[in-house]
């Protein structure tokens, strides 16, 4: 019997349609079938020590001319300000970063909520526009816009993982 | 004659002229904006910490080139954990190389304060590693040590390379994503 594919394989499918060719990683269990499917269809998954070296990672796999994606909890925005800071943004090297929302909606960890209450509030003092990904339909329609926003006009484009998507 | 951080990346970039180059904040990128005459290397600016990440990134994407990365001391304890990567992702075109001089020199000179230990750890890592304290040292291991490795070059002569620290961002990834993709 033939399976519909999740959301997170349709996101995974989505990036490797759009050219990604790598991802740098610190585990996270939301984004784990996003990161198992793309290391399924050959894109190579890199776990990494903590989320600024997935960022600076991908930075330098991008200004050699690669496309790269990250994929971080949004706690570990956190830990890398300085890399998106003063390397990603300064050097204009741009790349789609898929932010696993926690601190949200249904959170029990009361560590997680400063983060997450914050994410969108610091991605936009550092002028980084999100976008928002809330319903599972909209998985590859999002991937593909965020891509664009990264390859074409050359910014960070991170999509974030809504609570919703799980509700 | 002590070694100067001009003296060492000249001596780095004689031994691996083809080389990309990933120089991280302060004494590194300005002894290799000397030594390179300004050549397309990737110059970080700031983002301390994340140099040896960002190289591990360029040798991934071209497996065909040779890269280093050029540490300061304090830059390579801020990033430590890319030290597990290097180890971990082991690319075989990438030599990370740390200029140990014990003290954060941008900053005004201020010691470590903790050890100044690192081709030890890399070699618990299960890096190639060796330690240099010439020129003709650092020019034999630049050459011959195998990748992923972990050259440690002390040096003592601590005067300011010269050229600012403060690169123009975009303009060095332009010329860096050129050199990169040239071939």
């Amino acid at each position: 019997m033939l399976t519909s594919p999740t959301w997170q394989q349709t996101l995974a499918d989505a990036l490797l349609e759009a050219g990604v060719e790598v991802a740098a990683w610190v585990p996270d269990k939301r984004l784990a079938p996003i990161g198992r499917r793309l290391a399924e269809r050959g894109v190579p998954l890199r776990t990494l020590t903590r989320e600024e070296e997935c960022f600076g990672y991908a930075a330098g796999y991008r200004a050699a001319g690669g496309l790269p994606v990250v994929l971080a909890q949004c706690s570990g925005l956190g830990n890398s300000l300085n890399a998106i800071g003063s390397l990603v943004i300064p050097y204009g090297l741009a790349f789609p970063v898929v932010l696993s929302m926690r601190g949200t909606l249904g959170e029990r960890n009361p560590a997680q909520m400063p983060l997450g209450r914050t994410t969108v509030a610091t991605l936009d003092a550092l002028g980084v526009q999100a976008f928002p990904l809330r319903d599972p339909d909209d998985a590859a329609r999002i991937v593909k816009g965020a891509v664009a926003v990264a390859e074409g006009a050359r910014v960070l484009a991170p999509i974030l993982l809504e609570a919703e998507l799980e509700l | 004659m002590s070694l100067n951080p001009t003296d060492i990346v000249r001596a780095i970039l004689e031994a691996a002229p083809d080389a990309l180059a990933v120089s991280s904040l302060g004494t590194a990128t300005s002894a290799l904006r000397a030594a390179s005459d300004d050549g397309p290397h990737l110059y970080m600016g700031g983002s301390m910490g994340t140099a040896l990440a960002a190289a591990l990134g360029v040798a991934e994407k071209r497996p065909d080139r040779t890269v280093l990365a050029l540490l300061g001391d304090g830059e390579t304890l801020m990033g430590a954990g890319s030290l597990w990567s290097l180890a971990g992702l082991a690319p075989r075109n990438l030599l990370a190389i740390v200029l140990v001089d014990g003290h954060y020199s941008i900053t005004g000179g201020q010691a470590l304060g903790v050890p100044d230990v690192f081709a030890g750890v890399a070699a618990a890592l299960g890096l190639h590693t060796a330690t240099a304290r010439t020129a003709d040292e650092v020019a034999e291991h630049v050459a011959n040590l195998p990748r992923p490795g972990l050259l440690e070059v002390r040096y003592e002569d601590r005067a300011w390379p010269g050229p600012s620290p403060f690169v123009d961002a975009p303009v060095v990834r332009w010329r860096f994503e050129a050199a990169a993709t040239a071939r």
